[in-house]
């Protein structure tokens, strides 16, 4: 039992650090450093400077939401890519005919991305806090952590299910992209949720994010955990049903891959 | 180039439509990508308490968001793909030079492009009723092309660049959103800090951008419109300087490197 | 016109990598030290060698796709280097392997682009390209995409492309990997016949049997040093008067053999493939009737399962020369 246990973390952590090797394989840490946070600071920039024209009067509101949209993308996205370059560089079929149990194979890529998005989230906020004057001194910095972990992790298993589509179309990622230009719009990032359609209200409430993010936001107005727990609960509640959806769709694509071989064609 | 091979230019335009242009990731790049600025655009102002959108600049603009980003992804992609599938090394060892080929795979990028804003003005006219009355229709016309071709400049610069080594593509990546701020695609440029309209100042499809906007509600002060438009051309040109200077130090680059194939 | 086809002289080339976390620190490697050699006109020339020898860095930098880092090489008297864009026009170069076309377009379209980079006139283009699709076997193809051939299929469409332009100097680069022995036998044949037409080609292949078949001359390259030059009989006859004799052996016993032999004279060259079942000892010696002699005793399935002597072929004298005894 133990050793099945070590065995399970073992292969989690490996697949953890070839996650990380293959990212810094082929850019130089600036490199990175600039394509983690450039592109999200920039993208703010653009969406405070139409805010700005159009009279919306509080441009932190989109600082916030954007820096924690960062974990979001980094654990839906980076998921996606690491189940769907399997197929890509046509290595899916070692990896399912190896007995390695699948969980920890993709969980243990997902270790990384949500690490690698939770710590450019605080990165974000220390950066902002210096460029637009964010407040952080009543902000109780241990629950921004939880809450900016919690996106990270809740929104990887969003990336276990356009994953697990990625391998059985070739515009998977362009599915997951296009998802991830919805988020701008829908999960309270930009804009309240209020603000929106009462349709798309509806469907905001079934995503992950719009709680934790909503979280967040409480917590950077000096809220406590009293004020944040039944967010925090909902969004754990539906961050487990899109990881188990997505696990279990995984799994039921390799099943029928058996029969129809059709997980590893491009 | 001595004559213009129009049998290359058919045969290239054709070869990058049907493989670059007709496939599904231009349905997010030229229609869902721009629609969903345009809603941010919309829904910010609808959060502010604007009771309408402001047409211009929200839709319209939005239309240009997509024009950017599919030249600045297609022409990631296309050096990128090439470099990938083998096909780089088989253009640049043919005797047809390697900047000849990505200028008319440019002039089919933009020109791929103006679906995005062809149906930014269709969603402007028949979704939100703009009615177009007052417009200085010329003004528009001209300023239109000379976006394309500041935007033609900007992408021949960008694919050399991105020819000279694989990891160039991540730096274009990067300037995707920059030039979108810094050039204001989707707000007048006058809500930027001064410092920053002055950097915007030198590139070209600010110029023919805000010679656009401004023909669009209705400017006809033909000295503003002539200064934007020879800004336009005057840095587009530069740009075109620039990219042949570079296009000889790419080609011996890349050879140097052996960068021509690497994945 | 007294130039040759192809000449190098101390071709070169070391690539530069950056590495380390701070991609801070460079690590050279010299993929081709010191290769010099000439091909006449209309001579079919052989490069072999392992893996990483050079051989495809030499082809890339004699096809202008590298710029080498010393040396020079000419192509019919044109200098790679200096006269870039005149040598283009009269080389045709294929690489293995599925890369180098489009994959969503069809064979016919895929010649047609190239024929355009190669600024070849409407006319001749629509003449040629049925034509080099019938000659490599892909005319009742030529409509289907190319994402649907198989890889010979796709090897022969490499050659088609290289030869659209009709140049006078052809490079082909593995051109048989991956393809069934019918397919490599048809692609074989197809290159004799560029040959009757006066073509020059510089080949390189790791397939001993069709350098033999094919070649005028073969230059066997290792390390980035060409470590032997002749046509393949002078290269055969370099290890003469060796026979080559084979062993099927048990594996547990090989020691035992091994220690026999030893007594053979300094030039005998035993090598043991473990790659085949059963294993085999392989004993070049020019003391035949001695290995027998020494072997004789063992001769029964506890040692010796079977033994065959048998002629030198090119792949002995490769192995050999490869191997550093006979460089």
């Amino acid at each position: 039992m133990i050793d099945k246990f070590v065995h399970i973390i073992r292969i989690y952590f490996a697949e953890a650090w070839l996650s990380y090797q293959g990212r810094f394989a082929i850019t130089s840490p600036f490199g990175y450093i600039a394509g983690k946070l450039g592109f999200p600071f920039f993208l703010m920039l653009f969406f405070i400077f139409m805010g700005k024209y159009v009279g919306f009067s509080d441009p932190l509101y989109i600082v916030i939401g954007n820096i924690l949209l960062i974990p979001a993308s980094s654990g839906m996205g980076g998921v996606t890519l690491a189940i769907s370059d399997e197929r890509q560089w046509g290595t899916l079929s070692y990896v399912l005919g190896s007995p390695a149990p699948r969980g920890p194979v993709f969980m243990g890529r997902a270790f990384y991305y949500i690490v690698d998005g939770f710590v450019t989230a605080l990165l974000g906020f220390g950066i902002a806090a210096g460029i637009f004057g964010l407040d952080l001194s009543t902000v109780n910095i241990f629950l921004l952590m939880i809450c900016s972990l919690l996106i990270a992790v809740t929104s990887s298993g969003l990336g276990f299910l356009f994953g697990s589509i990625s391998l059985v179309t070739r515009d998977g990622w362009m599915i997951l992209s296009t998802f991830l230009s919805f988020l701008y719009i829908l999960v309270g990032v930009n804009f309240p949720v209020a603000s929106l359609p009462m349709i798309l209200q509806k469907l905001s409430w079934g995503l992950p994010l719009t709680r934790g993010i909503m979280a967040a936001r409480l917590v950077m107005e000096g809220e406590g955990w009293s004020s944040i727990s039944s967010l925090i609960t909902g969004e754990v509640l539906v961050g487990l049903v899109y990881i188990f959806i997505g696990y279990f769709f995984f799994l039921f694509l390799e099943k029928r891959s058996m029969h129809s071989g059709t997980l590893d064609a491009m | 180039m001595t004559h213009l091979r129009w049998g290359l230019i058919k045969q290239q335009m054709s070869v990058q439509f049907l493989v670059r242009t007709m496939n599904p990731l231009s349905l997010g790049l030229f229609v869902i990508q721009p629609a969903v600025f345009s809603a941010v655009g919309m829904l910010l102002s609808r959060a502010a308490g604007n009771s309408t959108p402001d047409l211009v600049y929200s839709v319209i603009g939005g239309g240009i968001m997509g024009m950017w980003s599919g030249l600045v992804f297609t022409s990631t992609f296309d050096i990128a793909g090439d470099r990938r599938n083998g096909m780089l090394e088989l253009i640049v060892g043919s005797p047809t030079s390697l900047n000849l080929i990505e200028s008319i795979r440019t002039f089919t990028n933009v020109l791929s492009g103006l679906f995005s804003l062809v149906l930014a003005f269709m969603a402007a006219t028949f979704i939100f009723g703009y009615s177009f009355t007052g417009v200085n229709t010329w003004g528009v016309i001209v300023s239109l092309l000379l976006l394309l071709f500041a935007m033609w400049s900007i992408g021949v610069f960008l694919a050399n660049f991105l020819a000279w080594s694989r990891l160039s593509g991540t730096f274009v990546d990067y300037l995707e959103m920059p030039i979108a701020f810094i050039c204001g695609f989707m707000y007048p440029i006058r809500v930027l800090p001064v410092w920053l309209q002055h950097i915007s100042g030198a590139i070209p499809i600010r110029w023919a951008l805000e010679a656009m906007n401004e023909s669009l509600l209705g400017s006809f002060d033909l000295k503003y419109l002539t200064i934007h438009w020879a800004m336009t051309i005057f840095l587009s040109l530069v740009l075109i300087a620039i990219t042949t200077w570079m296009q000889v130090k790419v080609h011996d680059k890349i050879r140097l490197s052996g960068e021509l194939s690497s994945i | 016109m007294d130039s040759f086809a192809i000449e190098t002289k101390s071709l070169n080339k070391v690539f530069i990598t950056k590495t380390g976390f701070w991609k801070n620190k460079s690590k050279s490697t010299m993929a081709v030290e010191d290769i010099s050699f000439s091909v006449e006109r209309g001579e079919l020339f052989g490069l072999l060698g392992p893996n990483g020898a050079g051989k495809t860095t030499t082809v890339k930098m004699l096809t202008t796709l590298l710029l080498p880092t010393g040396g020079t090489a000419k192509i019919l008297g044109m200098d790679v280097v200096k006269q870039t864009a005149e040598v283009r026009k009269h080389i045709g170069f294929a690489f293995s392997g599925s890369r180098g076309l489009y994959n969503r377009l069809t064979a016919f379209q895929n010649l047609k682009y190239f024929a355009e980079l190669y600024s070849l006139k409407d006319d001749f283009a629509n003449k040629r390209i049925p034509m080099l699709l019938d000659l490599v076997g892909l005319a009742d193809r030529a409509d289907d995409r190319v994402e649907t051939y198989s890889s010979g299929m796709t090897q022969r469409l490499h050659l088609a492309r290289a030869l659209l332009h009709d140049p006078e100097v052809l490079f082909l680069d593995e051109p048989t990997v991956g393809i069934d022995p019918v397919g490599s036998r048809d692609l074989r044949k197809t290159i004799k016949n560029l040959l009757s037409l006066g073509k020059t080609i510089l080949l390189t292949t790791h397939y001993m049997a069709e350098a033999e078949e094919l070649c005028h001359r073969i230059a066997i390259v290792k390390k980035g040093n060409i470590v032997a030059l002749d046509t393949p009989d002078a290269l055969k006859r370099r290890i003469s008067g060796e026979s080559v004799i084979e062993a099927s052996i048990q594996s547990d016993q090989i020691q035992v053999l091994i220690d026999k032999l030893k007594v053979l004279d300094q030039r005998t060259v035993i090598t043991h493939d473990t790659t085949t079942e059963p294993e085999k000892l392989c004993i070049r010696t020019t003391e035949p009737g001695r290995v027998l002699e020494l072997l004789s005793p063992y001769l029964n399935p506890q040692y010796i399962l079977n033994l065959e002597a048998r002629s030198q072929t090119l792949e002995d004298v490769y192995i050999a020369i490869i191997q550093g005894d006979q460089a």
